[in-house]
């Protein structure tokens, strides 16, 4: 697809006739997919209901009304976009195991297969990187996005500390996907995203995990942060239930945490196919009060 | 090469076991693994410690190792120190006109090179010539030069310069002997013998070779003594014969033709107490020679040359010189009855009493007394080579360098403990 970039054809092959329909009706006016909250314009016939005082009169339907001698107004539904954001989690702590990073490599085919499902619905799609330097590519929906996206994607390497929340914050988008560990300013990305859940906004976060992390190998006697390279542990026989006990414990509380801000949170093993992980964001998503 | 606090090595080697010991337990901190969720992990200790079978950080134990020894080598205060053999030893062969044939004193000498002691064979007279080491210097000698006859040999000057030579040779062996091959004739010992010989920390072993045959040699007397005479058995086979060189018997006072008769070179010899008729008990010594008997004893003036004393320590026979010759006067009274004249011991007092003035012994000598020549033996057994060398040991520049190497060591473990951290850190 690009040159120099890895090759996404086969993951887009996978998710091709994939769905991602929003949870909520979209506000937007604008054409496209998911159902609007607005009713009336479209041609698409939903159901009469009595008239109503105030009820514009351009929708009355006269036939029915010559028919029955009541007055009934004609609802459609209508279908608008969802602009859609990637949010993807750069940081040192994405860069992991090493060497093949098999945990950032994840990320980014989520991050692009979401990208294209999305895309394949008309939605403008965007793309934040955060990483050591944020990267910032605007919600578009034209063909050329998805190449842009995974030309961004190829060209990072995870490091430092990268911050979610501010991107995330300034984003316009209504519907933003969050690929993350968790292990940057996880507080902050809660916060961002019980504002924008509140403002209608839908916020997925998909928190992606190594299976190394879950229970360390046995090389790992000597544990050094990536991001706090001064925070070294030993795990030994002892320390690693205890870590076991408080990681899981941890990723617990996450995931009350951001279920209870309305957010829709999953977690995935970095050892899964992104397909697979891409069906599980999409499946349970819908429109649940049409 | 030795060392002056050797105990310096034993602390340095046991530093450098416990050193491999601390190695083989030491708290190891393992390799760092890049673990994200590392916060989860419980904080406590980063180090195990356990014990391995094969010392770790093997470069950091040798440099540790190295840096321990060579400061400890450097604390033993090393000293350079040639070579030693356990024994040395010096040969000094009289070529002197005392050695009666000069081919049995190398010959003497030979035999005592039989052994493989490294030898360094010295030859003197009036000088003292260093001739080299082992029998080739021996060969030397049998093809050089025959003795000069008119050189009077000097036991101290050859006691000087083996002295020189000694300091050269203790600092190789740790016992120097010293070998004297020779007749040790009186002219040959001068009043500096004993003092330079009290300088040589050893005995001296001395190989007695004969004595030049004039050297104990009678003069002819100016005339046949009678018959009656009672030194005639004692003077038995004494030629006769008139000349400058020839003793005269008197019983007298001395006359002026005895005193032409000494300037002209002969020896006036006065005894006047031949056939003492009051003898009693008394004892006489010349040289070696002691003789105890019924003696009578005649007043003598203590002047000139004491040839032969009393027990006592008064003169018994003195010498006076004159001109080439000299004038002796003898106070021991013979008896006239007795085998007095018959004693060994007597009759060589007698030959020694007629025998030629000093200005001539000087040059043909006549053998050392043994006092004389036990003082120049001496007691004890070799000399040892350092009171020869008499040079201070001190600490060689190798300890100098050993506390560079030291310090340098320190400097590189510095270095490779900084590598070995960040590689662990990396």
């Amino acid at each position: 697809m690009t040159a120099g970039a890895p090759s996404y054809g086969e993951l887009l092959d996978a998710v091709r006739g994939v769905r991602w329909p929003a949870m909520r009706r979209v506000a937007g006016a604008t054409l496209g997919a998911h159902p609007s909250r607005l009713r009336g314009n479209s041609s698409e016939f939903s159901e009469f209901r009595p008239y109503r005082q105030g009820d514009d009169p351009r929708r009355v339907d006269w036939r029915l009304l010559a028919r029955s001698d009541r007055a009934y107004v004609r609802l459609t539904t209508d279908l608008a976009m969802l602009r859609t954001a990637i949010l993807v989690d750069a940081s040192a702590s994405m860069a992991f195991p090493l060497p093949d990073m098999e945990k950032w490599q994840r990320a980014c085919e989520v991050a692009v297969a979401l990208a294209a499902v999305a895309h394949a619905e008309g939605d403008p799609i965007g793309l934040a990187i955060a990483g050591a330097t944020p990267v910032r590519i605007a919600s578009r929906a034209r063909r050329s996005v998805i190449a842009e996206m995974i030309r961004a994607l190829a060209i990072t390497t995870p490091a430092g500390s990268g911050e979610l929340a501010p991107l995330m914050t300034s984003s316009r988008a209504s519907r933003i996907a969050v690929v993350t560990d968790l292990l940057g300013d996880a507080d902050a990305v809660l916060a961002a995203s019980r504002i924008k859940v509140a403002a209608g906004g839908e916020v997925v976060v998909l928190h992606i995990l190594s299976p190394d992390e879950l229970d360390p190998p046995d090389v790992a006697q000597l544990a050094v942060d990536p991001e706090q390279p001064t925070l070294r542990r030993s795990l030994d026989g002892t320390s690693r239930a205890e870590y076991q006990r408080a990681f899981a414990a941890w990723r617990n509380d996450m995931r009350s945490a951001f279920r209870g801000a309305g957010v829709r949170y999953l977690h995935a093993e970095s050892s899964e196919s992104a397909a697979r992980i891409v069906r599980r964001v999409v499946e349970s998503s819908g429109v649940r009060d049409a | 090469m030795s060392f002056l606090a050797p105990w310096a090595l034993v602390v340095g080697a046991l530093a450098a076991a416990s050193l491999v010991l601390l190695h083989l337990v030491a708290r190891q901190r393992p390799a760092a693994y890049l673990l994200p969720t590392a916060r989860f992990i419980p904080d406590r200790r980063t180090l195990v410690s356990r014990v391995a079978r094969r010392p770790r950080d093997l470069l950091l134990l040798l440099v540790r190792v190295l840096l321990i020894l060579s400061a400890a080598a450097a604390f033993a205060r090393p000293v350079l120190t040639p070579h030693r053999v356990p024994s040395a030893r010096i040969l000094l062969i009289d070529r002197s006109s005392s050695v009666a044939d000069p081919s049995e004193a190398v010959a003497r000498a030979r035999a005592v090179l039989n052994d493989a002691v490294p030898t360094t064979v010295a030859s003197f007279d009036t000088t003292v010539t260093v001739l080299g080491v082992g029998a080739a210097a021996l060969d030397s000698l049998s093809r050089g030069p025959s003795p000069r006859m008119d050189a009077v040999g000097s036991i101290s000057a050859a006691l000087v310069a083996v002295r020189r030579i000694a300091a050269v040779e203790g600092a190789r062996a740790d016992s120097v002997a010293l070998v004297l091959v020779s007749p040790v004739s009186d002219a040959e010992l001068d009043s500096a013998v004993d003092s330079v010989r009290a300088q040589w920390p050893g005995v001296i072993a001395l190989q007695r070779v004969g004595l030049r045959a004039d050297a104990g040699r009678v003069w002819p007397l100016e005339r046949e003594l009678s018959r009656d005479d009672v030194l005639a058995p004692a003077l038995d086979g004494v030629p006769v014969a008139r000349g400058a060189h020839s003793v005269r018997v008197t019983r007298g006072a001395f006359s002026a033709n005895d005193s032409v008769f000494a300037r002209a070179g002969g020896a006036v010899v006065r005894w006047d107490a031949i056939g003492s008729r009051r003898p009693v008990a008394a004892a006489v010594a010349m040289g070696d020679d002691v003789v105890v008997a019924s003696l009578a004893r005649d007043s003598l003036a203590a002047r000139g040359r004491t040839l032969a004393r009393w027990a006592d320590g008064s003169p018994a026979a003195v010498e006076e010189s004159l001109g080439e010759g000299c004038l002796r006067e003898i106070a021991i009274g013979v008896p006239i009855a007795g085998d007095l004249p018959l004693r060994p011991a007597f009759q060589s007092i007698v030959r020694g009493l007629f025998a030629p003035c000093a200005a001539a012994r000087q040059i043909i000598g006549v053998a050392a007394d043994s006092a004389s020549i036990a003082r120049l033996i001496g007691i004890g057994g070799m000399a040892s080579g350092s009171a020869l060398t008499k040079r201070a040991e001190r600490p060689a520049p190798i300890a100098a360098w050993l506390f560079a190497l030291a310090i340098a060591g320190a400097l590189l473990e510095l270095l490779v403990r900084a590598r070995r951290r960040e590689a662990e850190d990396a």
